[in-house]
C-alpha cells in the first residue's frame, strides 16, 4: 500500500480518525461544539470523495465511481441526519460525545461496505455499520421504547451477521478465495456448496434491506428509535446494503435462482409492507412500514438487471432516501418532549409550522410515485426496467400497491392540511437554521430529481458499467 | 416577433411563475388576487392572440401537419423522453377555454374564499400550469406528468376549501383517477417497449408511435388501459362515482374548474392518444363506448331529476353531456367528433357558468337546497334571467351553444350508428326534464322561505354577461370554431384536410 493508494482511501481515513478525535475531545472537553466539528469532518469527507479520484486498487478494497458515488451519497445522508440531530438531541438531553462518534463511525462501515473488494471486506463494513446503529438506536438512556429497540434490532441484527459469516465461509469453503472479482470470473452452473453460501447471504442482506419476511425489526426499531436515527438509519444504511447487492450479484450472473428469489422477494415486499402500512396510525411505525414497501421496489428492479434494472435501483434508492430524510427529518423537527407520533397529533401544522408541513407534504408525494417528485422518476425507471425485462405480473403488481399506498399516505397529508384544529396539538415553534437546511436539502433534491434526472440518470449508468 | 418566443412554453409555465410572484404579497390577499388576475388575464390575452392569429400560423410551414406550433427539446435521454409541446386547432380551443374557465373561476370566488387566499390563488395557478400541459404535450411521458400533476392543487382545493364531505371527496377523487392513471402508466411503457423492439428508436413521441404496428391482443389492452384512465375522467357510467361527490363538495372555483376542464382532459386524451395510437383496438371497442355512453345518458338523467341540492343535480348533468361527447368520439366520424370538441367546449361555458351561479345563490341564502327556493324571478330577477339562459343552454335549445355540439353529434353518429343515436335521443328528453323541473322550481313558483337575497353585483353581473354572450355566439355563430378544428378534425379521421 503506497502514498497514492492512502491518498485514495482519505475520505475514510478522516472519518474513522475523525471518530476516535471526537471521542477524545469530548473526554477532554464536552461540550455541543463535537456536532459542529463532526460536520466539519463528514464535509471534508465528502470533498474528497467528490475531488480525488477513483481507480486505486489494493487488497481488500477496490475505490472506483461507484465506491466515490456511494460515498457522497451516504455522507450527505450522514450531514443532514445530523444537521437534525443536533437540535433533537439538546431537547431530549442526548449528551455526550458518543453520538457524533458512533455517526462518523457507522459512514466508516457505509463507505467500506461500498468500496469492499472482497467479502470480508463487506462482511467487516456491513457490520460497523450495524453495530454503530444498535449503539445510536438505543442512544436515548431514559427512553425504554428505544431500549426495546435496540434490543430487538441486535438479536436480530446478530442473527443475519451469523447467517452473512456462514454464507461467506460456505462460499470460501467451495472456492478458495473471498476476492469478488475472482469469484465473479466463473461462470454458471455452479456447485450446490456455493449456491448455499450464496443464498445465506442473500439472506443476511435481506435482513438489512428488510424485505418481507426478514423485515419484522423495522417497524419496532423505527418507531422505538430517536426520529434523527431513524432518519439515517432507513435511508442510508438502505442504501449500503443495495450497494452490497450489487456488490454481490456478479458473482451469481448466469443462475436463474437469483432473479426468481427476488421475484419473490418483490412481491411479498411490496405486497404486504403496503397493507399493512395501511392499518398503522402512528407517523413513525406507517413510515417504517412504507420505507419496507419501498424496498419491495428495488427488489423488483434487482430482477430486471439485465434491462437497466442497476441503474433503477440505484435511482430509486438515492429519491428514497431523500424522501426518508425528509418525512423522518419533519417528524424530528416537529417532536419536542416526547416524539409526535399519532397522526392525529400533526393535524393543522401544514399551516402552523409551513417548511417542515410543505417539507412533509413533498416527501410522501415522493414516497408515493406523484409527479412532479422524484419519486415518480423512480417508479418510472423501476416500472420500464421491469416491463423491459418481460415482469409484467409484478410490474402490475407494483401499480396496484403503489396505488394502495396512495391512500396511507394522503391519510398524513389530510392531517396537515385539511383537518380542523382542536386544541389538543402541541404548539408549533420556529426552526434552527440547521433544521431549516436539514429539510431543505432533501426537499429540493427530491423536486431538481423530479423535473431534471437526466444528469444523476447518466452518471448512474457509467458507474455501473 | 412574437412566433419567434416558445409560446406554447409561456402558456404553460407563465401560471408557475405566477406562484413565485405571490410570495411577495402572501400576506396581502388583496394585492394578490390583483396580481393573479393580471395573470390570468395574460395567459387569456395570449391564448386569445394565438386563436386571432390562428390562419396565420397555418399559413406558416408547420413542423408536422395540422399543427400550428410545436416545440420540441430532448429532456431525459436515458427515458427517451422528450419535451415536446404541440399546438393544433384541437389544443387551441381547450387552451382558450382554459385560459377563459381560470378567469372565471377566479373573479367567482373573489369574495367566496376569505381565509388562505394566497395559498388558494397560488393552488389555481399550479392547476392552470397542469391543465395546459395536458393539452400540449405530445410526449406520452411528459402528457402523463402533467396527467398526475394537475391532481394534485385540485386535491387540496377540495378538502381544504371544500365543504359537506370534502376529505371524503376529496380522497376519493384521488385515488380513482390513481387507479386508472397508473395503468396507462404501464400501457405507455409498455407501447414504447414495443416501439424500441420493432424499430430500434427507444421514443415516447406521438407521431413516432402512431406508426408502431401491434398485434390484435396487445393492442386491446393497451387500448383498454388507457380507455380506462380517460373514462373515469369524463366521467363514463359505471366509472363516475366520484364525481357527484367532488363536484358538490368543491369549492365554486373547483367545481367550475373540474366540470369545466378537468373532464375535458378525459375525451381530449381519448382523441389526441387513444384513437390515433390504437386505432383496430378502438373500432373493436366502439359498441362497449356506446353501450356505456348511452347508459350513462339515462341513468345520469334520471338520478339528476330525483336530486334535492342544485349542485348534485348539475353535477349529475354533466355525467349526461359527456356522455354525448363520448358519443361523438365513438362514432369517428367528421361531423360527428367536430360536433364532440365543440360540444366539450359549450359544456365548459355553459355548466361553468350554472355552477358559478349556484355559488353565487350559495354565497346568499348558505343553502343550495332546491326546496328552500321559489320564486326568485321576482325576488333576484337579474339572477333569475341568467340561470335561464344556462339552464336553456344545457338542455340544448337551438340558438344557444349546446344545440350545435348535440346536433353535430347526432347527425354525424347518426350515419354511422343509428340505433346508438336513436337511443341517445331520449336523453335529451330526460335533459329536458329534469332542467325544466329545476328552473321551475327555484326560479318560478311561490317562494317558499324567506330568504335575504341580494341581487348581482357588478362583478357577478360582468362574468355573467360575458358567459352569457358567449353562449349566444357560440350557438348563432359556430362557423369561426368550427373552421379551427376542421383541418385536424379531418386528420385524424382520415379524411381529406
Amino acid at each position: 500500500m503506497n502514498a497514492a493508494d492512502t491518498y485514495a482511501l482519505a475520505p475514510l481515513i478522516i472519518l474513522a480518525g475523525g471518530s476516535v478525535l471526537i471521542l477524545l475531545a469530548g473526554a477532554v472537553r464536552p461540550g455541543g461544539y463535537l456536532y459542529g466539528l463532526a460536520g466539519a469532518l463528514i464535509a471534508a469527507s465528502l470533498l474528497g470523495s467528490l475531488c480525488i479520484p477513483a481507480g486505486a486498487v489494493m487488497p481488500g478494497l477496490a475505490v472506483t465511481p461507484f465506491a466515490r458515488f456511494f460515498a457522497v451519497f451516504l455522507d450527505s445522508a450522514g450531514l443532514v441526519a445530523l444537521l437534525l440531530a443536533s437540535g433533537y438531541n439538546k431537547r431530549r438531553g442526548i449528551v455526550g460525545e458518543e453520538y457524533p462518534a458512533t455517526l462518523l463511525f457507522a459512514l466508516v462501515g457505509m463507505g467500506t461496505a461500498c468500496a469492499a473488494g472482497n467479502l470480508l471486506m463487506l462482511f467487516l463494513g456491513l457490520e460497523a455499520f450495524t453495530f454503530a446503529f444498535y449503539l445510536l438506536v438505543a442512544i436515548e438512556r431514559d427512553s425504554v421504547r428505544g431500549g426495546e429497540a435496540g434490543l430487538k434490532y441486535l438479536l436480530n441484527g446478530t442473527l443475519s451477521a451469523a447467517v452473512l459469516a456462514m454464507g461467506i465461509a460456505l462460499v470460501y469453503c467451495s472456492r478458495g478465495t473471498l476476492g469478488l472479482s475472482e469469484l465473479a470470473r466463473q461462470p454458471a452452473p455452479f456447485e450446490p456448496l456455493f449456491l448455499a453460501g450464496i443464498c445465506l447471504i442473500l439472506l443476511g442482506l435481506a435482513f438489512k434491506l428488510s424485505l418481507v419476511p426478514a423485515h419484522l425489526w423495522t417497524p419496532d426499531v423505527y418507531q422505538g428509535a430517536p426520529a434523527p436515527v431513524t432518519a439515517l438509519l432507513s435511508t442510508a444504511s438502505k442504501g449500503a446494503s443495495a450497494a452490497a447487492v450489487l456488490l454481490i450479484l456478479p458473482l451469481m450472473a448466469g443462475w436463474r435462482g437469483s432473479h426468481d428469489i427476488f421475484w419473490c422477494l418483490a412481491l411479498a415486499t411490496m405486497v404486504c409492507g403496503n397493507l399493512a402500512a395501511l392499518a398503522q396510525t402512528g407517523i413513525k411505525r406507517l413510515l417504517a412500514w412504507s420505507s419496507v414497501a419501498q424496498m419491495g421496489y428495488v427488489a423488483l428492479a434487482f430482477t430486471a438487471l439485465p434491462a437497466g434494472g442497476g441503474v433503477a435501483a440505484l435511482f430509486y434508492a438515492v429519491a428514497y432516501g431523500a424522501a426518508g430524510l425528509a418525512s423522518f427529518g419533519a417528524v424530528t423537527v416537529l417532536s419536542d418532549g416526547t416524539d409526535r407520533d399519532a397522526i392525529d397529533q400533526y393535524r393543522g401544522l401544514g399551516y402552523r409550522n409551513p417548511l417542515a408541513g410543505a417539507v412533509l407534504a413533498i416527501a410522501l408525494f415522493s414516497l408515493a410515485g406523484i409527479p412532479p417528485t422524484a419519486g415518480f422518476m423512480a417508479k418510472f425507471a423501476v416500472f420500464s426496467a421491469a416491463l423491459r425485462a418481460g415482469e409484467t405480473a409484478l410490474a402490475v403488481t407494483g401499480a396496484f400497491t403503489a396505488l394502495a399506498a396512495v391512500f396511507f399516505y394522503l391519510r398524513v397529508v389530510v392531517a396537515l392540511y385539511m383537518k380542523p384544529i382542536d386544541g389538543t396539538e402541541a404548539e408549533a415553534r420556529w426552526l434552527t437554521c440547521s433544521e431549516a437546511m436539514a429539510l431543505a436539502i432533501p426537499a429540493a433534491a427530491m423536486v431538481v430529481m423530479g423535473v431534471y434526472p437526466s444528469p444523476l440518470l447518466d452518471l448512474l449508468a457509467r458507474i455501473l458499467r | 416577433m412574437m412566433t419567434g418566443l416558445p409560446l406554447l412554453t409561456i402558456l404553460v409555465f407563465l401560471p408557475l411563475l405566477g406562484c413565485l410572484l405571490i410570495l411577495p404579497v402572501w400576506k396581502r390577499p388583496g394585492a394578490a388576487r390583483l396580481l393573479v388576475l393580471g395573470l390570468m388575464g395574460g395567459e387569456l390575452a395570449l391564448a386569445l392572440w394565438l386563436y386571432a392569429s390562428w390562419q396565420g400560423l397555418a399559413a406558416l410551414k408547420p413542423a408536422a401537419p395540422g399543427y400550428l406550433l410545436l416545440e420540441d427539446v430532448p429532456w431525459i435521454p436515458a427515458f427517451g423522453i422528450r419535451y415536446t409541446l404541440g399546438l393544433d386547432g384541437i389544443s387551441l380551443l381547450m387552451v382558450v377555454l382554459t385560459a377563459f374557465s381560470f378567469c372565471v373561476a377566479l373573479v367567482v370566488s373573489w369574495r367566496a374564499i376569505g381565509e388562505k387566499v394566497s395559498l388558494f390563488l397560488a393552488l389555481l395557478l399550479a392547476m392552470e400550469a397542469g391543465i395546459m400541459g395536458v393539452f400540449l404535450a405530445l410526449d406520452l411521458a411528459l402528457f402523463y406528468l402533467f396527467w398526475e400533476v394537475m391532481l394534485i392543487p385540485m386535491f387540496f382545493l377540495i378538502g381544504i376549501w371544500g365543504h359537506g364531505r370534502r376529505i371524503y371527496s376529496t380522497v376519493k377523487f384521488f385515488l380513482f383517477t390513481m387507479f386508472g392513471s397508473l395503468l396507462m402508466l404501464l400501457a405507455i411503457i409498455a407501447l414504447h417497449l414495443l416501439h424500441a423492439r420493432q424499430s430500434g428508436v427507444a421514443t415516447f413521441g406521438l407521431f413516432e408511435l402512431i406508426r408502431t404496428p401491434l398485434p390484435a391482443g396487445t393492442q386491446l389492452w393497451l387500448f383498454a388501459a388507457f380507455f380506462l384512465a380517460f373514462a373515469i375522467k369524463f366521467p363514463l357510467f359505471p366509472l363516475h362515482t366520484w364525481l357527484p361527490d367532488a363536484h358538490t363538495d368543491a369549492p365554486t372555483a373547483g367545481s367550475v374548474i373540474l366540470a369545466g376542464l378537468l373532464l375535458k382532459t378525459g375525451s381530449y386524451g381519448l382523441i389526441r392518444f387513444g384513437y390515433p395510437l390504437f386505432p383496430q383496438a378502438a373500432q373493436a371497442m366502439t359498441p362497449l363506448i356506446y353501450t356505456l355512453a348511452i347508459v350513462g345518458i339515462i341513468y345520469a338523467s334520471l338520478v339528476a331529476f330525483a336530486q334535492e341540492d342544485m349542485k348534485r343535480l348539475i353535477a349529475y348533468s354533466s355525467i349526461g353531456h359527456m356522455g354525448y361527447v363520448a358519443i361523438g368520439i365513438a362514432a369517428w366520424e367528421p361531423v360527428a367528433l367536430s360536433g364532440s370538441i365543440i360540444q366539450m367546449a359549450n359544456h365548459g361555458v355553459t355548466t361553468g357558468a350554472l355552477f358559478a351561479m349556484v355559488g353565487m345563490l350559495d354565497e346568499r341564502a348558505h343553502t343550495r337546497e332546491i326546496g328552500a327556493f321559489g320564486g326568485l324571478w321576482g325576488k333576484i330577477p337579474l339572477w333569475s334571467f341568467f340561470f335561464l339562459i344556462f339552464s336553456m343552454a344545457s338542455v340544448g335549445l337551438p340558438g344557444l351553444n349546446n344545440f350545435v355540439g348535440e346536433f353535430l353529434v347526432l347527425a354525424g353518429a347518426f350515419a354511422k350508428a343509428p340505433l346508438a343515436a336513436g337511443s341517445s335521443f331520449i336523453g335529451i328528453v330526460l335533459t329536458l326534464v329534469y332542467m325544466v323541473r329545476l328552473v321551475q322550481e327555484v326560479v318560478f313558483q311561490v317562494e317558499r322561505r324567506p330568504l335575504p337575497l341580494a341581487d348581482l353585483n357588478r362583478r357577478e353581473l360582468s362574468v355573467l354577461a360575458v358567459l352569457a354572450l358567449l353562449t349566444v355566439w357560440m350557438g348563432m355563430h359556430p362557423a369561426p370554431l368550427l373552421a379551427l378544428i376542421h383541418g385536424p378534425v379531418q386528420l385524424l379521421t382520415g379524411g381529406a384536410p
